[in-house]
């Protein structure tokens, strides 16, 4: 019997190519955009997974309300991590980093000691012995027990041994940063790679040099590892004392007054799981790392699901769409004496051959697509084919979806009664349009809220890249690694500008990007009181032609300049914000204090030195003497030939260093990189799912030509133009996609306004991306609807009465 | 006068099946003129259906003349068919085809509708057809409450109410029980009085005697 199904199920499957390869086609895109959400998901949600003790490691994370909002910051003093280890019996280790370049961590030049040859790396970090305990960082070579211990030690990854030690042992080998030969560091261990899933990534560790003990300063990442027993709760709590104990009475020394203190009495310490790090960060923590977002994963679920839900609904639909072939063949069998269970059992035994042509088509098009995804969503994802549970999840789902998805029509199919199906009076039921037409409404709504989601994305993306700035990120190279120049820098930049083509030069690694150099200070009016609290705020240490190489509006005042000798050593440059939090109406000449006293000799427009999510805050500029890059503005035209001369001169001053420059616009477009990938990925599940409903649509209206074959035909007959048919079908389904946009409009408004929301700085969701996105969506369905409603107007109506 | 209402010369309609030719329509010829009331006779698969769909225009002919009202069909363009048979010819169907989501009432006005006869017009139509075929008590019923024979009724005021010079009829007493199709019966005489040319295709004897021309049919071919 079952085989007899398989041959009637193998059949009709094979009878219809078009059909079928429509069926198994869109439910196996649905299966493939699934299948590539659910790696991706996975990949998201295994961050930090890896510890033997995961559950047991936690981030140190401080919290509090100023100044009216949630301040959150995951940077501690450096004596932090060991109070916690001494004072408190549940933390086993605490552990540090120091990610910050002003220690020296970021970018160096190095060389093996006995070469010559300079290379610029990145990732370098400082930490503690605890540190690499936690994190159970294993080492290939060396001891991990000690590896840290030694001052001038470092540990670097298995990825740049091989780069720097083709040939085997590289612990015990001396290197050379920024060609401080003075300073020489032995390498004590070589460390697995840290997996492509943890929320911290480096190439160098070095023991942390930084002596400053003071509690006023924070620049490390803490770590901690808690005993199986603690109660997370209660430790948090008992945290506080560190506050009492250290900070507060640091603080008072410094001279803080009693704001201050109050303020830190309300703060608050949090022990935030290693696993949550990945995507349940904060922005306002400030770690400079790249992060996921929960959000996303839930919403990419959500999508996931829905795709999925829209597949099988078109299967469904497909498959009663073709009823009436069947009907026929229904009641046949019935009067030859099948039962209704034989009947089912066969649609169901069909269903499942379908789904499980779709689950191996839908699954080689995932493995496919795959690439194009992981390059899209900057992934490195696999397909799992050697894990033990994915074959069989596979099958499983396979089995399962089918025999959902066969049972409605299984059931439906079988109910035809046989004499009204071979009377030839069959008449296909409509009473099941209401549902129908709600799967319609439910499909579209799901393409249009993405369509919309796409439109907004790429519009805030656009509206970022057009951005007016404050300063002017075209025609800007950076040179990197130009610490290696030391005493020579000035001198490069005295034979740059001689170039023709080279507008202006100025040294320093404070650039309006992420990942230069940041810092916090506090300024405060000069002559004020102690009550004052002063505000948060930036100095940067800059190179005179700071302001000119950047294009940055000088709006009072003046910019720096040899002429004058005081502004090597007092004068500040602010920014507006800076001026109006401090509420100067004339800044110019007045004094302001971080530590130092400064006068103000100019004021300059704000401009954006952090991602277009984050605020403006207030920043000063200061002459400084800090050459880890140099920046170049360069004229417009033959800017390649430009830069060779650069290079040569490069060349001529550090021959022992490779020329390594980006694009200051280039950075620019990297630091929203995050952005631009959700609006692709968004993109192409829209597209997704878009076809998958277009595909859906399809089958509806083929189901709704059979269902009015008869009666188009006597339209036909009685002389109804192609026009009247085309309208007949085609306006029916065009008031659901109405419908569909105006359920998905607000929905789709509030789910982008509150990604907006992430953005400091955004675009308005403006009426004509509704319009847009509706019209798209009314374009891609009457499309479809065409492609049936023009072959019903066109058939022959004889074919469809002959009764015999 | 009497004029020639069409006219076929020498048709042939076939279909290949197996390599073989298989004719439907055979060296046909048949002239009608305009007032007629043909019967066309013969046994099942004989080619009545078939003769009346080429004289509808609804099928084409592989071989052959057809003129209709002096056009010659077989040298048409499709949608020039197409409004040729729209203006001139009613169908009534075994099945009668109607509907079955509209009214009696909205059956009758759909041929006026694709017309493009004015709303008013189409109103005085639709109630002279129900008043003449004794209908008006059932205008606002849908097809599948009426008998068989009501609906055929509604079937052929349907055929008629575009005032078509020629009404075709396959076995329009097919589906009815012997009084029912004598009503029918008995109207197309009354029409065929009033002068429109009928061709129908029967099984009955005696319903073909109410033509006044009878044409037997034999494996495509006029006997």
């Amino acid at each position: 019997m079952f085989k007899n199904h398989l041959k009637i199920a193998w059949r009709s499957i094979t009878k219809d190519k078009f059909f079928t390869f429509i069926k198994v086609g869109g439910f196996a895109i649905g299966i493939a955009a699934c299948l590539l959400i659910a790696l991706f998901i996975r990949d998201e949600l295994s961050y930090d997974r890896h510890y033997k003790n995961t559950d047991r490691i936690y981030r140190v994370v401080l919290q509090g309300m100023m100044d009216g909002e949630l301040r959150k910051s995951v940077h501690f003093q450096l004596p932090f991590a060991d109070a916690l280890a001494s004072d408190f019996p549940e933390i086993l280790k605490a552990g540090k980093v120091n990610t910050s370049e002003l220690f020296g961590a970021g970018k160096r030049g190095m060389r093996l000691a006995d070469e010559t040859q300079n290379n610029f790396e990145e990732g370098f970090v400082f930490a503690n012995q605890q540190l690499f305990e936690i994190l159970e960082i294993p080492l290939e070579q060396g001891n991990a027990k000690n590896a840290l211990i030694q001052p001038q030690s470092l540990v670097i990854s298995q990825n740049k041994a091989t780069k720097y030690f083709p040939n085997g042992n590289a612990v015990g080998q001396t290197i050379v940063f920024d060609n401080n030969s003075s300073k020489p560091y032995t390498i004590t261990g070589v460390m697995k790679d840290f997996p492509k899933n943890s929320h911290l990534n480096f190439d160098f560790i070095m023991p942390i040099e930084d002596t400053n003990m003071s509690w006023t300063n924070q620049n490390y990442f803490t770590y901690v590892l808690v005993d199986e027993n603690a109660n997370i709760q209660e430790l948090e709590k008992k945290m506080f004392s560190i506050m009492e104990t250290y900070v507060i009475p640091a603080q008072l020394k410094r001279g803080r007054d009693e704001n201050f203190i109050e303020v830190l009495k309300t703060i608050e310490y949090k022990l935030q799981p290693v696993s949550d790090i990945h995507l349940k960060s904060d922005l306002k923590m400030g770690d400079g790392l790249k992060h996921g977002d929960i959000r996303f994963v839930w919403l990419f679920a959500a999508i996931a699901g829905f795709i999925l839900l829209l597949a099988c609904i078109n299967f469904i639909n497909l498959s009663t769409a073709k009823s009436a072939n069947r009907a026929k063949e229904v009641g046949l069998r019935k009067t030859i004496g099948a039962f209704k269970s034989n009947l089912i059992a066969q649609f169901i035994t069909e269903s499942v051959l379908f789904s499980i042509f779709s689950f191996i088509l839908g699954t080689i098009l995932a493995w496919l697509l795959l690439p194009t995804f992981n390059a899209i969503a900057a992934k490195a994802i696999l397909m799992p084919w050697t894990s033990w549970w994915f074959l069989p999840i596979i099958l499983v789902s396979a089995l399962c979806i089918g025999i959902l998805a066969g049972l409605y029509p299984a059931f439906y199919l079988s109910s035809f009664r046989p004499i009204n199906v071979l009377k030839g009076s069959l008449s296909t039921g409509s009473k099941s349009g209401r549902l129908r037409s709600g799967l319609v409404v439910f499909q579209f709504t799901t393409s249009v809220i993405l369509i919309i989601g796409t439109l907004i994305i790429y519009k805030q993306m656009n509206y970022i890249l057009k951005k007016e700035l404050g300063y002017d990120k075209e025609q800007v190279v950076i040179i990197e690694g130009a610490h290696i120049l030391g005493e020579k820098a000035q001198n490069f930049k005295d034979q740059l500008l001689q170039l023709p083509k080279v507008q202006q030069v100025t040294k320093g690694d404070y650039l309006p990007i992420e990942g230069t150099k940041r810092n916090g200070n506090t300024f405060k009016k000069v002559g004020e009181g102690n009550e004052e609290r002063g505000i948060p705020g930036q100095i940067w240490r800059v190179d005179y032609d700071y302001i000119k190489t950047l294009g940055i509006h000088l709006t009072k005042g003046r910019d720096f300049s040899k002429s004058f000798a005081s502004d090597s050593i007092s004068s500040i440059i602010i920014n507006e914000k800076m001026a109006s939090r401090l509420a100067f109406s004339n800044p110019l000449g007045k004094q302001i204090d971080n530590g130092q006293n400064w006068t103000i000799v100019g004021v300059i427009e704000d401009f954006h030195f952090k991602s277009l999510k984050e605020d403006i805050t207030p920043l000063a500029l200061v002459i400084g003497n800090d050459i880890g890059a140099i920046s170049v503005k360069l004229n417009p035209e033959n800017i390649k030939e430009t830069i060779a001369s650069i290079a040569t001169i490069w060349d001529h001053n550090v021959p022992n260093q490779t020329f390594s420059y980006t694009f200051l616009d280039q950075k620019f477009t990297h630091m929203h990189d995050g952005v631009q990938r959700m609006g692709k990925i968004f993109s192409s599940f829209a597209l997704f799912a878009i076809l998958v409903a277009c595909l859906g649509l399809f089958a509806l209206s083929a189901f709704m030509v059979e269902q009015r074959k008869k009666e188009i035909s006597i339209r036909l007959v009685l002389g109804a133009p192609f026009k009247s048919i085309y309208k007949l079908l085609t306006l029916d389904f065009l008031k659901l996609i109405l419908i569909s946009i105006i359920i998905a409009v607000p929905i789709g408004w509030y789910i982008m306004s509150r990604w907006l929301e992430d953005f400091a700085y955004r675009i308005d969701i403006g009426l004509e991306i509704f319009l847009l996105a509706s019209v798209i969506a009314l374009l891609i369905a009457v499309v479809t609807i065409s492609y049936q409603s023009v072959g019903a107007a066109l058939i022959k109506p004889l074919k469809s009465l002959r009764t015999e | 006068m009497i004029t020639m209402l069409l006219q076929l010369n020498n048709i042939f309609k076939w279909v290949n099946s197996g390599g073989q030719r298989i004719f439907l329509l055979k060296d046909l010829s048949l002239k009608v003129e305009e007032g007629e009331f043909i019967s066309v006779m013969g046994p099942s698969g004989s080619g009545k259906s078939t003769l009346l769909n080429v004289i509808g225009m609804l099928d084409n002919f592989d071989e052959g003349e057809y003129d209709f009202l002096h056009e010659s069909v077989h040298t048409l363009k499709e949608k020039h068919l197409a409004t040729l048979y729209k203006q001139y010819i009613g169908f009534v169907f075994q099945a009668y085809h109607l509907i079955d989501e509209l009214t009696v009432y909205e059956n009758l006005e759909m041929p006026l509708l694709y017309k493009k006869i004015s709303g008013s017009e189409r109103k005085a139509l639709v109630a002279d057809m129900l008043d003449r075929f004794n209908i008006v008590g059932k205008q606002k019923l849908f097809p599948t409450q009426l008998s068989g024979g009501q609906q055929q009724l509604v079937g052929v005021a349907r055929a008629l109410i575009t005032s078509p010079k020629l009404i075709l009829a396959d076995e329009p007493t097919g589906n009815l029980n012997s009084k029912q199709g004598e009503e029918i019966m008995e109207i197309f005489k009354q029409l065929n009085d009033e002068g429109v040319t009928i061709i129908q295709a029967t099984h009955s004897e005696k319903n073909a005697a109410y033509g006044s021309r009878i044409i037997n049919l034999l494996d495509g071919r006029m006997v």
